[in-house]
């Protein structure tokens, strides 16, 4: 009994001694676990009593930290663990101060740079002037790192700024084009109207003769109106977001469109429907992307058949406004293996001709009419009436010339608008990497990082890219808003989600990206380095705040 | 474990997986030639009769010969009476063509015999004390009776089915080689024309396919079939494993339950098939009587289960006929090949019955401690820095963890005993990493090796033949993680010896004695084979089909597991987790209940499944929290962890096409919540550890179903949504999805609804009354109560690991009975060697009675502890004291004692846990 005692007062006795001290350098006493900043809170009553913060309790002074819990909420027991919700306050001179959690308090591992976190017999090491030394260096050479990268962000912010200020002029500029064109497309109506009226009057003349032609020509002079009519269904069915465009992503998720059979639409293949833009609104829809997609529905749908042979065409639809058309429907195939292979072919030479440079907005169009032009086989008109006519189609071609024209200058207008929408920083010091790519590669991969893009991934022993994601918003967390990027909407993972990622970034000199994983299924984690990332004022307040402390 | 997407190409069944189980992929008694033979004597009956003379009785036993009237043929009986009112009745053929394989290695040793008191006079009967076994011999039948009561009949239905061994009838034109289907009706042709019972009339009698696969069958029909009943009982339950009811469901008009280990992937709840598992002991539970058979079979086996389900039929004959008794509940056994070995246990109460089976197959050792804290898993932590930085959160978020695991993505191309050096580069620095934080890690080794002759491990079992063989004597190559693999034959010591030579530091030096293990695939698993698993004709060490030792692979697997690590390091306790598993495999590993998915019924099965388990031997389970496939919502999560929490393996898994779910990853409320479980988990440890102490020495399950404790109340038999913590804590968690309260059933002791006192935990609200409580619970409450009349040790103090609290001081929670007493006991040691089988340890009763506590050590406290008495806490006391007066050796000490959350707490009694002492309350 006596020893069980007496070795109880002992450790009792360690503890109280353990319970006050004094600080070197500010020599007020508090009790140990204790922050100078809560000192005060740590003196006795003149009886010796001491209330809990909480307020709940009062207790003998000589209690805090006596190893037993007596407050409510744990502020009795600052320098041990018995009370669970409690933080014990490491003073780690020579280092940083740290609050660690009650829990960690004398269980044997040292988690104060100082050991005061655990009892003389556990021998922790003071490491903190040794760490402090270490972190003062990190510290210098971040420092210099952000200053020799703050000048290189200079110039991002400069030329960002300039870039800037090249779209404000130039969204002003196209902006006057618009209203030009769009005087000019009103002129260009009036002179339409006026042809087309002329050629009216004149073709009634004919009307009769029109009326006796077959259904086929009736049907056939439908068509356009008819392809107009599916290509706006299909861009309400495509528009998922509705935000009035289609976009590549959109198409991405169409198995119909997987032009190569490889079980992905890759963002190539999606963006050659959309005539290699991002995304088209409903016009461009019907007009560009449209003829593109219908034979891949069609022949999803098992509506597709073979392109007719000459003798066919000669014979069938020789009004065919719109000759694909006509190439898309009736007569039976005789070899479906066949017609598939020839229908690739097909595509693979349209291909080859988008590849081509110059194929500019609205570039499908007139070719498109040209070849109309040459397959319709027109009545025998008086020379009068072909003179109208010839007008009439003048006109009509002069007016789609400058809504071609006013298409273009409004998708412009849109890009513009989009690069504005994205947030390149405070100083425009991130606009500079937007039409930049930086790639990585590591065992099995190469990783593609364009940011305000698109990342991706392509196996290096060959294979499609996927695409994992698309840019999305800056992610970083409250005051660090600039240090993240999120992409989202990437290609899908097989019986999962949409591939995802999110880019940190760092400062250094040079551009980089460091590091790429996949801590969650189909989440991928860019480590991505830029002086972009170097703001020496900011690392300049954290150290200050850190000075403080 | 699990499959992924390659594994389902590659067994070509995508479709059928995408959405669970395809249940066609496993076999039905129907399609299973040895079941659908067996089952038919459940119509005809069978003609067995102990042949007049040939009754032998020596002292502990007897013997007799027995005769199949039909075809004449004979067979040897023996039936042993076991120390602890335990039979065990052995039949064989008396002269078979071949030896018939007896299963090895279940029990823990050769049980003990005990003497046997003979009378003859109308019958004959052996007695020991209370235990009595009545045998009839025409036809043939024995009757055991505990205390005069008749608790197991065998054979009383008549469906004892034993097919002898022969030899295969030649067909009159012998068949050139190879079997299309005219050839096979030949043979059976062939066979129908030999004399009346030599054959045996099935099809799949000489061989059977399934699916693809042929089974070859070169034995013949070799099937063992036997009926149980258990007059004296209402309800059955065992045979894990099923993901079923704790109660055993009739299967009249059903499938059988079927003992077969498979790897089952996305398995079906409310479910007869087989699992990952096979324990055949069944128990026959009444308000008078328990008692149990183990049926000792390693062979694919099936259960039919009778039992007195009141359905109208049944009611009305009974109302009719007057009778008030209805069939008793019985269960027919039907394995595929071996003997006839069962072990009759006769309780009479449902503990005495679980420790008889504990005495035969032994119990789960006690455990490290550090495995009975929070386990952190998933498929995968994907390399050194993720390992790293998961345990690193753990600490910043203040949440407990011990241990760390690694599934097969850690390996060089699933060559188990290799890293993957790119992403694992330095295993040793990341072990110690988390060795320093008290924390453990724990690696999986599968029983699949890669056939890669650039592999050491394929090239040693290749040169030394130590690979399961085929019939032709090859190397049995199957398909799994690494492709192409074979199978190590566990059963030859020799392999064992290899397989556990390679866990030693010398050889495995990318480890630490620290790190455990988990085996899994063990059914085996084979992806390309007949129902995932081995084909049943391959041969194994003696010449033993696979066939007939198939449910024991796994067992043997973790033989060596074992065997490694306790070579590794003689002085540490092993942990190894396993899913297959049999009879005795508790004396080896932990298991949990595999590839569940995350759903609210998965969270709800995983108590039905690990009580069957409990009581089968394997106290030491869990399920994977918050489930392996599929991505739970928060409130799962949190609900699961809550559930996990009370379960003895507490171990969060995800498969890896998951998204991450470590706690932090969700929202703050969430995180609270698990820190909270998690925290609760940590405080109970002391009553975890001495649970397991005293299961190992006593054979008590450590989570029980109410019906151990409160075998009089009928409406606990069915009751498998809840359970108790010995005899101490009472679990209902919530399992449900937006309940705002749960219905809790308090347990009647007597057949007057007189029950315990159980007091809530946190805030000792005292429930009174048996029955029904709909208890209101919001998300944080977990709904458990401790037993009035129990003391329950804890720590209170909750640290990153379980480890780093060796020395953290105790406090004893009393809560009061009737009479104002409590008692219940501590069990601490080392946590860690075997230093506690040299008597290195305390246990100690605590008594509470007249307003004072006293504790009486068992045995010598032989174990120098740091920690100490920080509090008792007292529920249930009428009068607060003013204080407390604590006398260690006459000496007395004032103590503190306030009143906190309606209870009384007695502050700082300070004393050691070696030391005698009384604490007394002062009015």
């Amino acid at each position: 009994m006596h020893t069980q005692f007496i070795r109880l007062a002992l450790i009792a006795y360690a503890l109280i001694v353990a319970v006050v001290y004094g600080d070197k350098d500010n020599n007020i006493r508090r009790p140990r676990g204790v922050s100078l900043a809560k000192a005060a809170l740590y003196q006795p009553q003149s009886d010796g009593s001491w209330s809990c913060l909480d307020g709940s309790k009062r207790i003998p002074f000589v209690q805090i930290n006596d190893d037993y819990c007596d407050c409510a909420d744990g502020s009795d027991e600052p320098g041990t663990a018995a009370c669970v919700q409690m933080r014990f306050h490491c003073i780690n001179q020579g280092h940083q101060p740290l609050d660690i959690y009650s829990s960690h308090v004398q269980d044997g591992i040292c988690d104060c740079c100082d050991g005061s976190d655990e009892l003389p017999a556990v021998g922790c090491a003071n490491t903190c002037l040794e760490l402090g030394a270490a972190a003062a260096i990190q510290r210098r050479s971040e420092a210099e790192l952000h200053k020799r990268g703050a000048e290189r962000r200079q110039e991002m912010i400069t030329r960002g700024k300039q870039l800037k200020a090249d779209r404000v002029a130039r969204r002003s500029e196209l902006q006057a084009r618009i209203k030009e064109q769009e005087s000019l497309k009103a002129e260009k109506e009036q002179l339409k109207t006026n042809a087309e009226a002329l050629e009216t009057e004149a073709l009634e003349v004919y009307r009769e003769q029109q009326r006796e032609l077959d259904a086929n020509t009736a049907q056939a002079e439908q068509e356009p109106q008819q392809m107009r009519h599916e290509a706006s269904l299909s861009f309400v069915r495509f528009d998922a977001n509705k935000d009035g465009f289609v976009e590549i992503t959109e198409l991405m998720i169409d198995m119909d469109l997987d032009k190569d059979r490889n079980g992905v639409v890759t963002v190539e293949e999606a963006k050659y429907f959309l005539d290699e833009r991002e995304r088209v609104d409903l016009d461009a829809f019907v007009t560009l992307a449209w003829p593109r997609i219908k034979p891949l529905k069609m022949l999803a749908d098992g509506l597709f058949q073979p392109p007719q042979t000459e003798e066919q065409a000669a014979t069938e639809a020789p009004l065919a406004n719109e000759q694909q058309e006509a190439q898309l429907e009736i007569d039976p195939p005789t070899n479906e293996h066949e017609d598939l292979e020839d229908e690739e072919e097909h595509y693979d030479d349209e291909e080859d001709e988008e590849e081509e440079p110059d194929v500019g907005v609205g570039e499908a169009l007139p070719e498109f009419e040209a070849t109309t032009e040459t397959t319709t086989t027109t009545p025998n008109y008086d020379p009068e009436t072909q003179r109208l006519i010839e007008q009439a189609n003048g006109a009509r071609q002069a007016l789609e010339e400058v809504e071609r024209q006013l298409r273009e200058i409004e998708h412009e207008v849109k890009e513009i608008e989009e690069q504005d929408a994205k947030d390149y920083g405070v100083n425009e010091e991130w606009a500079m990497l937007d039409g930049e790519c930086y790639t990585f590669e590591d065992r099995e991969y190469v990783y593609t990082l364009c940011p305000f893009d698109r990342v991706s991934q392509k196996p290096k022993n060959g294979g499609a890219e996927t695409t994992l994601g698309r840019w999305d918003q800056w992610f970083g967390e409250g005051d660090n808003k600039y240090t993240r990027q999120k992409y989202a909407q990437g290609a899908a993972c097989w019986n999962g989600p949409q591939r995802s990622a999110l880019v940190n970034i760092r400062c250094a000199v040079e551009p980089k990206i460091t590091a790429v994983s996949e801590p969650n299924r189909c989440e991928y984690s860019y480590d991505f380095e830029t002086p972009a990332a170097c703001d020496s004022d900011a690392l300049a307040a954290t150290a200050r705040a850190h000075d403080e402390l | 474990m699990r499959f992924t997407i390659i594994a389902c190409l590659i067994i070509g069944v995508l479709i059928n997986y995408a959405a669970g189980v395809d249940p066609t992929n496993f076999k039905t008694c129907e399609q299973s030639s040895f079941c659908r033979r067996s089952r038919k004597v459940q119509s005809t009956g069978s003609k067995y009769a102990i042949i007049r003379g040939t009754v032998n009785t020596y002292s502990d036993s007897l013997t007799a010969d027995l005769i199949n009237k039909e075809n004449h043929h004979q067979f040897t009986l023996k039936l042993e009476a076991l120390v602890g009112s335990t039979f065990r009745l052995q039949i064989d053929e008396k002269q078979p063509l071949r030896p018939r394989y007896r299963v090895e290695h279940a029990l823990k040793d050769e049980p003990k015999t005990t003497r046997i008191r003979v009378q003859e006079s109308d019958e004959l009967s052996i007695t020991v004390g209370t235990s009595k076994a009545v045998i009839h011999g025409d036809p043939f039948r024995i009757d055991f009776y505990e205390n005069d009561v008749l608790v197991v009949a065998v054979n009383a239905k008549n469906w004892l089915y034993f097919e002898h061994l022969r030899q295969k009838a030649k067909a009159p034109a012998e068949p050139a080689d190879g079997g299309d289907d005219a050839q096979q009706q030949q043979q059976e042709n062939a066979e129908a024309a030999q004399p009346a019972g030599e054959t045996v009339d099935d099809p799949g009698a000489w061989e059977e396919n399934f699916k693809s696969h042929h089974d070859s069958k070169p034995n013949g029909p070799e099937a063992v079939a036997l009926d149980f009943s258990f007059p004296a009982t209402e309800v059955l339950f065992g045979i894990p494993e099923h993901a079923d009811s704790f109660a055993l469901k009739s299967t009249s008009g059903t499938e059988p339950y079927r003992l077969y280990n498979l790897d089952v992937f996305e398995y079906i709840l409310d479910s007869k098939m087989a699992l990952y598992g096979s324990v055949p002991v069944i128990y026959g539970h009444g308000p008078e009587r328990t008692a149990g058979v183990y049926w000792q079979n390693a062979a694919e086996t099936w259960v039919d289960i009778y039992t007195a389900e009141t359905n109208v039929v049944s009611s009305l004959v009974n109302f009719v006929s007057g009778s008030r008794k209805s069939t008793p509940p019985s269960a027919h056994f039907i394995s595929e090949s071996g003997i006839v070995d069962a072990f009759i246990m006769l309780g009479p109460k449902p503990m005495d019955v679980f420790k008889q089976y504990a005495a035969l197959t032994g119990t789960h050792p006690l455990p490290q401690l550090f495995s009975l804290g929070y386990h952190q898993c998933r498929w995968n932590y994907n390399d050194e820095r993720d390992v790293t930085s998961v345990s690193a959160k753990f600490d910043e978020y203040n949440i407990p963890m011990d241990t760390m695991w690694l599934d097969i993505e850690y390996t060089n191309g699933k060559r188990y005993f290799t890293w993957d050096k790119f992403k694992f580069p330095e295993p040793l620095t990341m072990i110690k990493n988390l060795t320093e934080l008290g924390r453990h890690l724990v690696i999986i080794i599968d029983p699949h090796i890669k056939r890669d002759t650039s592999y050491f491990f394929h090239n040693d079992c290749t040169e030394n033949g130590y690979y399961v063989k085929t019939r032709e004597g090859n190397d049995y190559e199957g398909w799994c993680w690494p492709g192409p693999a074979s199978y190590p034959d566990f059963f030859n010591p020799v392999v064992r010896d290899y397989y556990a030579s390679q866990y030693q530091l010398s050889k495995f030096n990318t480890v630490t004695e620290d790190v455990m293990l988990w085996n899994d695939m063990n059914e085996p698993s084979v992806f390309n084979g007949p129902e995932v698993t081995a084909a049943k004709d391959l041969v194994h060490y003696g010449n033993w089909e696979h066939r007939d030792v198939h449910n024991l692979y796994g067992h043997m697997n973790i033989m060596g597991t074992f065997e490694g690590l306790q070579q590794r390091d003689p002085n540490q306790r092993p942990f190894i987790l396993t899913r297959a598993h049999f009879a005795g495999s508790q004396r080896y590993a932990a298991i949990w209940t595999g590839d569940n998915m995350a759903e609210w019924a998965h969270l709800q099965y995983s108590i039905k499944m690990c009580l069957t388990e409990a009581v089968a031997g394997f106290s030491f389970c869990g399920a994977d929290v918050a489930g392996f496939f599929g991505n739970p919502d928060s409130e799962l999560v949190e609900r699961w962890y809550q559930t996990g929490a009370f379960l003895p393996f507490f171990r969060a898994h995800a498969h890896i096409d998951t998204k991450r779910r470590e706690p932090w990853l969700f929202s703050e409320r969430t995180r609270e919540i698990i820190k909270e479980a998690v925290k609760i988990r940590y405080s109970y440890l002391p009553l975890w550890y001495t649970s397991f102490y005293e299961l190992e020495k006593t054979g008590a399950p450590v989570i029980r179903p109410m019906l151990t404790h409160y075998p009089l109340d009928k409406e606990t038999f069915s009751i498998d949504n809840q359970l108790l913590v010995q005899q101490r804590l009472l679990v209902r968690p919530v399992m449900q999805q937006g309940v705002s309260k749960v219905d809790v059933y308090f347990p009647a002791v007597d057949d007057k609804k007189n029950g315990d006192y159980w007091y809530d935990v946190e805030t000792f609200q005292r429930q009174e009354r048996t029955g029904y409580e709909s208890i209101p619970v919001n998300e944080h409450k977990i709904p458990v109560w401790q037993r009035g009349g129990s003391i329950v040790p804890k720590k209170e103090r909750p640290r990153r690991a379980s480890t780093l609290m060796l020395n953290d001081p105790y406090t004893l929670v009393i809560c009061l009975d009737r009479q104002g007493k409590a008692a219940g006991t501590l069990y601490l040691d080392d946590e860690k060697s075997y230093a506690y089988r040299d008597g290195k340890h305390i246990h100690v009763n605590y008594e509470f009675a007249e307003n004072q506590l006293t504790n009486r050590f068992i045995g010598k406290p032989n174990y120098k502890s740091d920690a100490w008495l920080e509090r008792i806490i007292i529920a249930g006391l009428e009068r607060v004291p003013s204080s407390a007066t604590i006398t260690v050796n006459g000496i007395s000490q004032q103590l503190e004692v306030e009143q906190r959350n309606g209870a009384v707490v007695v502050r700082k009694p300070s004393i050691k846990m070696d030391v005698d002492f009384a604490v007394k309350l002062n009015a």
